[in-house]
């Protein structure tokens, strides 16, 4: 599982200053599921999952996720951002065991 | 607003938007989905009622949109995603999309915080689904008020595991 916290994120490719654009974004992740022991009873460890999907852009934060172990695995996310100004848009995921993946895309008008 | 510089008057700015309840920022409210470390096994009530605090939900069906399969063959991986319909003004916006899955184990599937600079009050995700449930849109507008709408998902092989 080397792929693990590659992410891809994706933006239209033109894009009109003052459009409303719909960014999409997946990253690799197992996103650990509740296991339990024979007798039923939940397994007590720190599953590793993500917990909170940061979206900036232009240094503001524009949305927040909070997720839980309900997402699925490499998990898919869509928002939408109005592309104000040129800049960058970051996507961070960050996971219960502090592990923080990153990935941005350059908002460019055409 | 409350920029991201470091000026005195952004300070200032930061410190009047704590004091006014920073709904800019990450929901202060004590969510659910904010405190996952716990495992949450939680029926659908529990839940609800620590999120929303019993608050009234208003029927959605005129603004929201929630789009996701009506037969999901595998549900492991279900795409889901809420569109409303509302404007986003710094006076007026959706703060809080909830996608809540009755059934599942740990029911509040996603909080997403939404802020009037993302221009249109949409989310999509791929979510998990243990069981043929109903899925809920859940809609927290700026001032409080709370919108849902639900869906029935027939899952045919669940994706919850434990």
């Amino acid at each position: 599982m080397s792929d693990v916290g590659k992410v891809r994120l994706r933006v239209p490719a033109s894009i009109k200053a003052g459009d409303v654009i719909r960014v999409r974004c997946l990253v690799i992740h197992p996103m650990e599921r509740i296991e339990r022991d024979k007798a039923g009873k939940i397994i007590d460890k720190k599953y590793q999952y993500i917990d909170t999907v940061t979206v900036t852009y232009l240094g503001r934060t524009v949305a927040t996720f909070d997720t839980t172990q309900s997402v699925s695995e490499n998990p898919f996310f869509a928002f939408a951002v109005k592309a104000t100004d040129p800049g960058k848009l970051t996507v961070a995921f960050h996971d219960t065991h502090g592990q923080k993946y990153e990935g941005s895309a350059d908002i460019a008008f055409s | 607003m409350a920029d991201s510089g470091v000026t005195r008057r952004t300070a200032l700015g930061v410190l009047t938007a704590v004091a006014g309840g920073a709904f800019v920022l990450r929901g202060t409210a004590p969510a659910a989905a904010a405190e996952p470390p716990l495992g949450q096994n939680e029926p659908l009530d529990a839940a609800l009622k620590r999120v929303f605090g019993g608050r009234p939900m208003k029927d959605g069906s005129g603004m929201i949109k929630l789009d996701i399969p009506l037969i999901a063959e595998n549900g492991a991986v279900v795409p889901v995603s809420v569109e409303v319909n509302a404007p986003m003004t710094p006076q007026s916006y959706v703060k809080h999309i909830y996608v809540v899955a009755d059934k599942n184990r740990i029911p509040i599937v996603t909080r997403v915080a939404l802020t009037p600079a993302s221009g249109q009050a949409y989310m999509g995700a791929n979510i998990r689904l243990g069981e043929t449930t109903d899925v809920r849109a859940i809609v927290e507008q700026s001032d409080g008020t709370l919108f849902a709408l639900k869906r029935e998902v027939k899952v045919t092989v669940g994706g919850c595991g434990g």
